[in-house]
This record gives C-alpha cells, structure tokens and sequence, in this order.
C-alpha cells in the first residue's frame, strides 16, 4: 500500500492576531472500492496488486486566514468539504498535504451530545460530557447548577439519558457545550435546537460571543451568516469559491442554484 | 509525544471518566449488578473445580488445589478480559473518535482499567479464600504486584496491536477468540505444569515460555505455594529465563509504535 503523505497541524500561543492560518491544505479519503472490509480480501488484493480503494479528494488547496476575534461564517452545498475542513481544523483528522497553524486552545463542537450514553443518568452523562469538552469534576460541580438551568431540566437530572426526548437531550448538550471556554470555538451547524423560547437563548449567547470570541461556524441557515458573521467563506468542490462580506456570500451561495 | 503532554490534566480527566463510565455501563441493568464481577469467576471456577479437581482428579499433588485453582482462572479472566476489551475499545468508542480530538491510547486503557478493577477485586477474593484454607502469609506475596503489572503490560501490548488493526479488518475480534480459546490449553490454569513435566519435560519447559504461564505460576508460587513450578526453577538458561520478558517488552513497543502511527487515521477509517 502506498505511505500516505502528511502535512502539518501546529499549535501554538503567541500575541500575534492570526488565530487560524491554512496554507493549500489537501485531504482525501481511501474509501473500499469493493467489500474491502474483511481479511480475506485485504490479503487477496495485495497478493493480485490490486489497491483495494480509491482516493476520494475532499479538499483540493485550502487556503484562509482568520484573525484573533473574528466571527466566520463557513458555507457550501453538502460535500463540498466544509465538515471536513472543520474536523481537519480541529485536528480529528490529519491533514494529508498543507500547513495548518493554531494560535491559542480550540474547543470544537462537531456534534452536541458527543459520548452521551442512552443508559447513563442525566447527571451522570453531564459529569462524562464535560470531561470529554475537558472539565475536571470540580469544574463541574462549580456549573452544574447553571447548565440545568439554562438547559431547564431541573426536574430530570437523576432519568435515564434514554428517558429524555431528543429535543431535550440536545438542550442538555447545549447547555454544557456553551461552558466550554477556549480561544477558538468551531461550531457545526448546532444553532437551530429546541423550541421557540429556547431558540432565543440560543441566538443570545451567539450574539454575546460576537466581538469577544474567535468563531468559526459551520452552518446552512443564510439568515445566520448575515446576523452574527463579520465574514464568510464559500466552499465548493473543496476550494475556497468566494471569501469576504457575509451578505455577498450568502448571496452567492444562494445563486449556486440558479 | 513527551511524557508531560501524555499524562496533562485534560488527559488524566477523560481517562478517569471514560473509565468509571466503563465501569457502571458493564453492569447496567442487571440486578446483581456488580456482584457479577465476583460471581462470574467465582462460577466459572465452581465448575472447573468439580471437573478437574473431583473428577478427574488433576491436584492431588497440590497442596491447596481449590484456591491454586481459582486463583489461575482468575488471572487467566483477567488477561481475556483485558485483551478483548482493549481490542474491541476503538471500535466501541468510535462515535467519540469520530467526533473529538484526544490521545487514542486513552480509549485503550480505560477500558482495560475495568478488568484492573474485576481482577483486583477476585484477588481479594482469592486471599481470603487462601486464608481460609490454610495459607501462610509470607513475604513473597510482596513479589505478586510485579508479576500482576507483567501482565497487564503484555494484555495492554496485544490490545494495543490487534486493537489497532483491528479498526481496519474487523476479523480480529473472531480470531483473537479462537487464539484465546487455544491459549487456554496452552498454559497450565486447569493441569499443574508437573502433570507436563512428568510425561515430557522439554514440552513443559515450552510451555513456561510462554510469558502469560510465567507470570500465572509465579503468581501462584509467591502467592500460594512454593510447589508450584515456576520459569526460574524449571529452565536453567539465564537467556531462555528472561524471555517471556524480554517478549513482553519488545511486543508493548512495537505495538505502541504501530498503534501511535496508526491512529492518526482511526477518524477515518473507523
């Protein structure tokens, strides 16, 4: 099998005003390109010299820039590579070819609710939750309070996770995910949970990390670029198509269906 | 990665919630709940004793047969325990692996701490069970941790391994089944090494090799009695004698090496 390349993922912390900085960053996949999944056949394909997979490029020279507190907004239709620059951002995974370099601690939420177990309780999920986003126990206890609160399921900390609805257990998530503190948030698509009333609070606490935070959002809604971003960047078939004033952005993102 | 990076504190926390959580889950729902981490060798070791020590009469030549015996079989479920969960760890844990960035090896260990815990609390189990019966506490037990911690490094270098490619051919967890069932026969748990030795001795030199029967019987022999043979006593060769550790040794690099190289793709692979 071929050695796969690797390009570079730094971390650092510096006074400079760069947070994130991407340089050509490529990434593809080796997916199966028939029932691959098993011994047998790995074996099988190597002894006839066949490679078993095909290379699926996702992300063809990526190249961006985001200053210390700005609010980015990143859009594209579905697969043209933005979960993937946001998961290679947050270092899940490698990048094949390319430079990335972090300045300061990142806290991704690529999902709400990751780890969340169906058999554990309420509280038990928060106190696992919390660890996985980097919380001591300690830390927790100091929160645990205001994230039942805020989630407003008070009533519910000793249920089963499986007994929650699915509106509640993302409110849940929601509620310890906004704890995190970093220098960079990465944010996919979690803006939209729960009902009306709850939405609210949601838009409130995005709208109090404007201008104070370093963001990068991941979203579909057109309606939220132009509220909260003071910039955004357009993927398609992994290259940067349009980056710059949220309200052009949206527009042409609009457009690539006309 | 330097140690320092490797045990912050971010780390120590996950791997202390990934764990317990380990813990609670494996009970969940049943009514014994943790009383199963007793019951389960305590039962296994029930029907061993009955077939090897009544029956077939394997420990005559023993003395304190039934705990020897128990004591084996729950070092024996602690390295099965150990490799199969660690093996299985990537793949059960893959939601967390797809979705977080975090040192992978954590995955690992944590969920070969929960057969830590289950085999610490069957040696509990196993002294009181050798006080009962007649043992003397003697100094040699000191030597037990060592042999124990042995162990689990080589469990901890085969979870390690197989774990990692494990992620890719999912045929693993089916071999590593069969291997283990092999195993079983291959390491004297239910038969005393002397059984071996009287009928070839060359055969049961082979077997004391194997780095799995050298910890158990020096388990048993620090622990329980000094009649059971030991690597030490039986092969005269200095270099034959620390090769179960040596094996051990090369394997957990190895396998580290393999598993760190490797698990820059377990994301997306899995």
């Amino acid at each position: 099998m071929k050695k796969r390349s690797l390009g570079t993922r730094l971390e650092q912390f510096t006074d400079g005003d760069v947070a994130i900085s991407v340089q050509d960053l490529h990434k593809s996949f080796r997916l199966p390109t028939e029932h691959a999944g098993g011994l047998k056949q790995a074996i099988f394909n190597r002894l006839r010299g066949i490679r078993g997979y095909r290379d699926q490029r996702v992300l063809e020279g990526i190249n961006l820039e985001i200053k210390k507190g700005e609010f980015v907004g990143i859009v594209g239709r579905n697969g043209s590579g933005k979960s993937t620059l946001l998961k290679t951002l947050a270092g899940i995974y490698y990048p094949e070819k390319g430079n990335i370099v972090i300045d300061g601690t990142l806290v991704p939420f690529i999902e709400l609710g990751v780890g969340f177990n169906p058999e554990l309780t309420g509280r038990e999920n928060v106190y696992l939750n919390g660890a996985l986003l980097g919380f001591s126990n300690e830390e927790m206890d100091e929160m645990y309070d205001e994230i039942w609160k805020f989630a407003e399921l008070e009533k519910f900390q000793n249920q089963k996770l499986k007994n929650y609805s699915s509106g509640m257990q993302v409110r849940l998530a929601f509620s310890i995910a906004i704890r995190a503190k970093g220098d960079i948030l990465l944010l996919d698509e979690v803006l939209a949970v729960g009902d009306a009333a709850f939405q609210q609070k949601c838009n409130d606490y995005f709208k109090s990390l404007h201008g104070n935070q370093t963001v990068v959002l991941v979203t579909h809604t057109m309606e939220n670029v132009r509220k909260f971003c003071d910039r955004a960047i357009l993927i398609d078939a992994g290259k940067v198509k349009l980056d710059g004033d949220p309200n052009e952005v949206a527009d042409a993102y609009t457009a690539l269906w006309k | 990665m330097s140690i320092p990076r490797v045990l912050n504190k971010k780390n120590r926390i996950l791997l202390k919630e990934l764990t317990k959580t380990d813990f609670k889950l494996r009970y969940q729902g049943s009514v014994l709940g943790y009383m199963w981490a007793l019951l389960r060798p305590l039962m296994m070791f029930a029907i061993l004793y009955v077939v090897f020590s009544k029956i077939l009469r394997f420990g005559d030549e023993i003395p304190y047969y039934p705990v020897y015996l128990l004591c084996g079989t729950t070092m024996w479920s602690f390295f099965t325990e150990c490799t199969s969960q660690g093996i299985q760890a990537m793949v059960s844990r893959g939601d967390l692996i797809r979705k977080i960035s975090f040192p992978k090896y954590i995955v690992v260990v944590s969920s070969t701490l929960t057969a830590v815990i289950n085999m610490l609390i069957n040696l509990f189990v196993v002294i009181i069970f050798a006080l009962i019966s007649g043992v003397t506490p003697s100094l040699t037990w000191l030597l037990v941790p060592l042999s124990l911690l042995e162990l689990y490094l080589l469990s901890l270098g085969i979870a390690f391994l197989l774990g990692a490619i494990n992620v890719k051919y999912r045929d693993i967890t089916s071999i590593w089944d069969v291997c283990i069932q092999a195993l079983f026969y291959a390491v004297p748990i239910i038969y005393p090494i002397s059984m071996v030795m009287n009928a070839s001795p060359l055969a049961a030199k082979v077997i004391l090799l194997n780095p799995i029967a050298q910890a158990i019987q020096d388990i048993r022999h620090n622990l329980i009695t000094p009649v059971s043979a030991t690597t030490w006593e039986t092969i005269g060769c200095f270099w034959l004698q620390i090769l179960p550790i040596v094996l051990i040794v090369v394997l957990l690099i190895l396998a580290a090496l393999y598993f760190r190289k490797k698990s820059k793709f377990f994301a997306e692979e899995i």
